[in-house]
This record gives C-alpha cells, sequence and structure tokens, in this order.
C-alpha cells in the first residue's frame, strides 16, 4: 500500500512533470512547425463556436482557480481573513459554476468530434485521448465538488505544494477519498501526455499582440540561416 | 524619408483571355498538397460576380481591411487587439471552408475497372476531405464566363450606384476576366491582424511571408485580409500564402504566373516608396483620394535626389537601375494607366490593374450621360463595361483617373492605327490626352508588343557569404517535402 501510494502520489507526478517539460522543450526546439491548435474552425465554424468558447473560459478560469486556491498556503489567506471554512465554501461555489461551464463545453466538442464527418475524418487518436482525458478530470472534479465534501486544504494543497517545491510528503494523500486522488492522477496524467498533443498551443498565447506595432519588416535571413 | 525597394506587379486587363494558365503552375508548384487544396494563390475570376470565396470583396461581410475610427485613426475593421483576444477561441470572421470550395477528387480507376455494361461507367465527386461523395458546389472560377451570375450578380459589391438588374440582362450583360493574387500590400492587414508576429513584410522587397515556424494558427490573418489570400491548412493548422515566387524572384526569374501568362498580360518590375509616408497614404479621409495618395507615396526613381538618398539608405545599385526600368513604375504612376484594387480596404495594394476598354454597345449610353445626341456622348459612355463599375473596382468610386486611363488607352490605339495604315499618328488624338508621340509609342511598345525582358524587370538578390547555389538547388519549400539541403548531396557527404 505505501510503495502504491509512494508510486502514485511522488514518483508519477514526478514522471509526468519531467515528460511534461522534457516532452514540451523537445518538440518547441526540433518541430516547432507543428506547434498549433490545430484549428478545425475552417472545417466546421457553426458547431464550434459555444462549445469551444464554454470551454476555454471555463478551463482557463477553473485553472487559475486551481492556482490561486490550492499553491497558496491557507495561512496567507488567512491573514486576509479568509479561514479554512470561507475558502472551501468560495472554491466550491466558484468551481461549481466555472466547472459546469467547461463541461458543457468539453461535452459540445466531444459530441462534435463524434458526429461531424469532417471532424471526425481529421481527428487523431491524440486528439480523442485529449479530450476524453479533459472530459474525465472535468468530470471527477465537479464529482468532488458535488458530492466529495472533502477538506482538501490539510491534505491535497499541501501535498501539490510539496511537489511544487520538491519537498513531496506521500502521506498527506493517504486519507483522501479514492475520488480525489483519481481527479489529481488524472490530471498528472493529462499534463506528461499533453506535449504530445495539440495542448502546447496552450504555451504560445499570443500576449505580445497586445502592445505590438501592427507592420512587422524583417530581414531575408542570410542563406546560411535558410538550410 | 525611408525609402524601400518593392517588387510589384502590373496586370493588363483589357488583354487577359481568362485562360487560367497563370493558376495552374501556380498550384503545381505551391499548393498541391493536402490541406491547401483549396487555395489557390492564383486565381482568375469572371467579373461580375462574387468571386472566391464567396461575396470577399464585401467588407460589411468579412471585415477584412482597415477603416477609419475615432479622429481617422486606422482601425483593424474586424476590431482591435482586445477584441482579437478575447475572441481567440472563434474568430467570428473566418469563412468556412465552403464558402471556397469543398475540395473534391474523382475515383477515375472507376472508368477503366468498371465491368463491361450498357452505359459507359461514371465517377462522381468525392470529397478531399471526407472522402464521401458529394455535390460541388463553388470553386476558384465558379462564375467562369458568367456562369450562375443571374442569380449570384446582385451581390456583386461593384454595383454599387449602379442598377444590377440592367446589366443582368442578357442583351446588356458585359464581362471581363479579374485575376487575383496577393497584393503585398504596404499597410497588410494580414500582417496587422497576425497575433503570434509570424507575419511579416520582407525589408528588402516587400513580400509578405508567413512565418511557417512562428505560426501558431490563430487564423486571424484569413480573415483580415480584405482579398482573402491567406489561406488555412486545414491538416498542419498554419497559414500559408503567396509567396511572390520569392524563389525564382530572388534568381531574377518573374513570378510563374507571370512568366507563363499566355495574353502576355503581366509586368514585374520595382518600385521605390516613402515607408513613412504609408500612414499618411492609408488614413485619408476620403476613399476617393486613396488612390493618389497611394500613387504620391512611390517615388520617382529617375529623380537624381531620390538615386541619392536611396544609395545613401543602403538600396543596392542593380536595384535602383532595375527601379527606372520598372514597367510598373510607368504604368501606375508614370502614365496613370494602371490602378490598386479596391484601394478603400487602405491597405495599399502593390498589384496594379489596368482597365478593359469593351466593345461600344449604345443600348444604355443615353442613360449614361445627360448628353442628348449620341455621337457626343464621351466614347467611353459608349462602352459596355460601366465606367462607375470600373471606378467601384479600381479607385474606391473616383471615375475621373479611370475615364482618363481608358483615354490615353483609347489614343494610343488610334495614334498607332494612323501610323500604320497611313504612316502618321492620329496627332489630335493623343494631344487630347495631354500626350507626346513619345509616351504615345513607349505606351504602345510596353502594352503590345513589350518582349520579356521589358516586362519583367528583375534585380537579382545581392548574396553575401560564401554559398554553394548549386547545392542548394531544389532545397527551397515546404519542409519535409525534399532534404533540407536540396536533393543534391554535401560536398562532404559525397566524397565520402
Ligand atoms: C489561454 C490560452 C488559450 C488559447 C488562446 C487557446 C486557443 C485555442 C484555439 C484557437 C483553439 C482552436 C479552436 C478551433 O478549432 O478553431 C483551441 C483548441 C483547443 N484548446 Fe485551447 N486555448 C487556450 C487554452 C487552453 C487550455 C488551458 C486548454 C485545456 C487545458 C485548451 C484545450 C483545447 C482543446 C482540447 C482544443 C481542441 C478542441 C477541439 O477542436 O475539439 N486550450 N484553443
Ligand atoms: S493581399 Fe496579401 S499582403 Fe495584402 S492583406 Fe492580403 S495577404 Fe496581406
Ligand atoms: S494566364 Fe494571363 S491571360 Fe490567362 S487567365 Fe491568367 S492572367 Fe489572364
Amino acid at each position: 500500500m505505501d510503495l502504491s501510494n509512494l508510486f502514485a502520489f511522488v514518483i508519477f507526478p514526478y514522471i509526468t512533470l519531467v515528460t511534461f517539460v522534457v516532452g514540451h522543450s523537445y518538440r518547441y526546439f526540433t518541430d516547432e512547425l507543428s506547434w498549433n491548435s490545430r484549428s478545425s474552425q475552417l472545417l466546421e465554424p457553426k458547431s464550434l463556436k459555444i462549445g469551444i468558447t464554454l470551454f476555454h473560459w471555463g478551463i482557463l478560469a477553473t485553472l487559475g482557480g486551481h492556482a490561486v486556491g490550492l499553491l497558496i498556503p491557507q495561512r496567507i489567506w488567512d491573514l486576509f481573513g479568509i479561514d479554512g471554512e470561507a475558502h472551501t465554501q468560495i472554491a466550491v461555489w466558484s468551481g461549481l459554476l466555472v466547472g459546469i461551464v467547461a463541461f458543457i463545453g468539453i461535452l459540445m466538442l466531444i459530441h462534435r468530434r463524434y458526429t461531424q464527418p469532417r471532424i471526425r475524418i481529421t481527428t487523431t487518436v491524440g486528439d480523442w485521448i485529449t479530450l476524453i482525458g479533459l472530459a474525465f478530470v472535468i468530470t471527477t472534479g465537479l464529482y468532488n465538488v458535488i458530492f466529495g465534501h472533502y477538506y482538501i486544504l490539510d491534505t491535497v494543497a499541501p501535498w501539490i505544494r510539496g511537489i511544487v517545491t520538491l519537498t513531496p510528503d506521500p502521506t498527506l494523500m493517504i486519507p483522501v477519498p479514492f475520488s480525489y486522488k483519481l481527479h489529481v492522477l488524472s490530471a498528472f496524467f493529462l499534463l506528461g501526455f499533453s506535449p504530445f498533443t495539440r495542448l502546447v498551443h496552450i504555451w504560445s498565447v499570443p500576449l505580445g499582440y497586445i502592445n505590438r506595432s501592427y507592420l512587422l519588416f524583417r530581414r531575408r535571413p542570410a542563406i546560411e540561416e535558410q538550410i | 524619408m525611408r525609402i524601400k525597394a518593392h517588387y510589384a506587379m502590373v496586370l493588363n486587363l483589357d488583354k487577359c483571355i481568362g485562360c487560367h494558365t497563370c493558376s495552374i503552375p501556380c498550384k503545381n508548384v505551391w499548393t498541391n498538397r493536402q490541406g491547401v487544396e483549396y487555395a489557390w494563390f492564383n486565381n482568375v475570376e469572371t467579373k461580375p460576380g462574387i468571386g472566391y470565396p464567396k461575396r470577399w470583396e464585401d467588407q460589411e461581410l468579412h471585415r477584412g481591411g482597415w477603416k477609419l475610427g475615432y479622429r481617422g485613426h486606422l482601425k483593424l475593421r474586424a476590431g482591435g487587439r482586445g477584441k482579437k483576444m478575447a475572441q481567440i477561441f472563434h474568430n467570428p470572421d473566418l469563412p468556412a471552408i465552403d464558402e471556397y470550395y469543398e475540395p473534391w477528387t474523382y475515383d477515375y480507376g472507376k472508368l477503366i475497372k468498371s465491368p463491361a455494361g450498357k452505359h459507359q461507367p461514371s465517377v462522381r465527386p468525392k470529397s478531399q476531405i471526407t472522402g464521401e461523395t458529394m455535390d460541388v458546389k463553388w470553386g476558384p472560377n465558379w462564375e467562369d464566363d458568367l456562369a450562375g451570375v443571374n442569380r449570384t450578380g446582385a451581390l456583386d459589391i461593384n454595383f454599387r450606384n449602379l442598377e444590377h438588374s440592367i446589366y443582368l440582362k442578357f442583351k446588356q450583360v458585359f464581362m471581363f476576366y479579374l485575376p487575383r493574387l496577393c497584393e503585398h500590400c504596404l499597410n497588410p492587414g494580414c500582417v496587422a491582424s497576425c497575433p503570434s508576429g509570424a507575419m511579416y513584410k520582407r525589408e528588402e522587397d516587400g513580400i509578405v511571408l508567413v512565418d511557417q515556424n512562428r505560426c501558431r494558427g490563430w487564423r486571424y490573418c484569413v480573415s483580415g485580409c480584405p482579398y482573402k489570400k491567406v489561406y488555412y491548412n486545414w491538416v498542419n493548422g498554419r497559414s500559408e500564402k503567396c509567396i511572390f515566387c520569392y524563389p525564382r524572384i530572388e534568381a531574377g526569374l518573374p513570378t510563374l504566373c507571370a512568366q507563363t501568362c499566355v495574353g502576355r498580360i503581366r509586368y514585374v518590375g520595382v518600385v521605390l516608396y516613402d515607408a513613412d509616408g504609408i500612414r499618411f497614404a492609408a488614413s485619408q479621409e476620403d476613399e476617393e483620394d486613396l488612390y493618389p495618395a497611394h500613387t504620391a507615396i512611390l517615388l520617382n526613381p529617375n529623380d537624381p535626389a531620390i538615386q541619392k538618398e536611396a544609395e545613401k539608405q543602403g538600396i543596392p545599385p542593380a536595384w535602383r537601375k532595375a527601379a527606372q526600368r520598372s514597367p510598373v513604375y510607368k504604368l501606375a504612376k508614370e502614365w496613370k494607366i494602371a490602378f490598386p484594387l479596391h484601394p478603400e480596404y487602405r491597405t495599399l495594394p502593390m498589384v496594379w490593374y489596368i482597365p478593359p476598354l469593351s466593345p461600344v454597345s449604345d443600348a444604355l449610353a443615353p442613360e449614361r450621360s445627360r448628353v442628348e445626341t449620341l455621337d457626343k456622348i464621351d466614347t467611353i459612355d459608349r462602352m459596355r463595361i460601366p465606367i462607375t463599375y470600373l471606378a467601384n473596382l479600381l479607385t474606391a468610386g473616383d471615375e475621373k483617373p479611370v475615364r482618363m486611363a481608358m483615354k490615353k488607352l483609347m489614343a494610343v490605339r488610334a495614334y498607332m492605327r494612323g501610323k500604320q495604315l497611313d504612316g502618321v499618328g492620329d496627332a489630335d488624338a493623343i494631344s487630347a490626352v495631354n500626350m507626346t508621340p513619345e509616351t504615345a509609342e513607349a505606351m504602345y511598345e510596353l502594352l503590345a508588343i513589350a518582349r520579356y525582358e521589358n516586362r519583367f524587370v528583375i534585380p537579382t538578390v545581392e548574396r553575401t557569404g560564401n554559398t554553394d547555389l548549386y547545392r542548394m538547388q531544389g532545397s527551397c519549400g515546404i519542409p519535409g517535402t525534399v532534404p533540407a539541403h536540396g536533393p543534391f548531396p554535401r560536398e562532404e557527404e559525397s566524397s565520402r
């Protein structure tokens, strides 16, 4: 039991994190040409619109919530007068809202991938794993929010901070209910899998556009650089 | 003044025969791959018509290019940076592939493999996306020779201020061809719309390119270009566009479309322009002022002061010389007979068009003119193609410059007819349009009988560094299709 716990909550997360970092760097530097979201809007715009929009706003808010809620220790929240109970309430209600938005979005995207002939034929195995993986993570997350009622701020939260700060403590995860473990592990799986999918587009958000000049001139590269 | 050199092209619509020869080598060389089979960097449309993709000219619908916003500032019609970022997940202005056409092929094998039977075997179009049988509904030249224009013609925006129903009647109908390619604009909407900064103009020659490595497939360039000349590759998720055949151009050869043009309607040359004037030229308040402002920033290469300044700013000697011989400069600026396509999009396009003359047909002339008797009506108004239509296409509706250009074209004809039949040119005809016999003859030379080296005045690129050009042959193109260094082994490899 201890060994499998150690594997699941120390070794496995680090394997996925290393895959995440090495995978992304390797792909970026050796195959930048494939680094995009492989948009399918051209082929089938109508069925995409609502699903993709709901999903993205929902998932971005969810990820933001996770970062703020889990990575900042409870004692800092306490300083601002937000105790664990209040923190949990905020997290549950906001998580419920954005989680449902993302959930509806991903269901619509999966439905589209399955039913639209043009989209279905251009879908790769990696796309299916990504979409179904995301749906799984979102579903278990929502399940925990609605049915879980487990206080995570003393267990899962410090554990994940331990992972981030390279001081992992797998024992923190022992008392955690199975559905939470499933959520965490599937999320880490997706993290490790993402460098091999279209999810790489997340790291290319074009923030530079905001204050860039509209017109760009560039010199022709020297011949030596062209090949 | 910031002088830059720019490749530019002129197309003489008067001579285009609509053969589509230009489109074929372009397709064969640049877009014969899955993902861009629907893309035609060069396509030839019949006007009137709504074109490819459907209604591309209608910016109320497609929202490409620029408009003037608050206090006369240039704004992208589709909205600024913030709006783009907020809608990045689903670009509201991206045309669906069906607006171009669903690419198709045929199962040709069926023609020879079918068992003997009473009827000839036939093949049905099959989608190149899904492989399913499909109905062909649109294409890059769907309205060829006015096919179906009785249905689509009413949506052609160039009928502005004209009663389209009159001109779409069988007896009054008119047509001409409009070959289209990327305009390599001075103020490109595509570059401005690209969030990742993958698109750029080449400093040296103004060619607009998509850096395939940097493209992240946000597909705003496609909608940002008012001419719809950036295409999204649905297989690899990146955008592609006309590259002005830069591997050829750099070697001093014209683009494939220009080289192969059967009607010899295309001219390629270099112009010098003032890059500091771009904003000024593109943000004229009155749309009719855009065309003159655009020509105003093209610099006179024969002016010694400009030559000196260009030399100081590092324009290579061969380029300055080529600019002096440039057919584009002559046609667009000196003689003012070539015009930019839809200047009102404010992108300052650098592919110019000479308006077509057309047969005289008096059916509608009285309606077009206030003069009572037919012989007093300007011949231009008696032509089949209404001048208003051409002005809507080429000068944002200002008829004066187009009328003048057409008069010049007619005067050259009259002059040369006289010269060849009677031995003396019709001097009245050309002085009526303020032309000297020398200009008339130069115009005739360039428009009618110019040879290859006068239609295409293309300086080769300055190469620096020690490069093995021979071994680089064939190395250009799309990554993955040829070995990175070309088909020939490198020296170190071949000596092994
Ligand atoms: C923050 C910046 C992000 C931007 C700008 C962005 C943008 C995009 C765009 C443009 C597409 C293509 C849509 C189309 O087909 O036209 C896309 C697809 C997708 N994105 Fe994102 N995205 C972001 C973040 C995320 C995140 C955080 C996730 C998930 C964790 C995600 C998951 C996906 C998935 C799964 C698809 C494919 C959907 C489908 O085609 O079925 N994205 N994204
Ligand atoms: S015509 Fe060419 S340069 Fe101009 S906006 Fe379109 S793609 Fe860009
Ligand atoms: S090859 Fe020349 S004449 Fe033929 S369609 Fe193209 S531009 Fe017109």
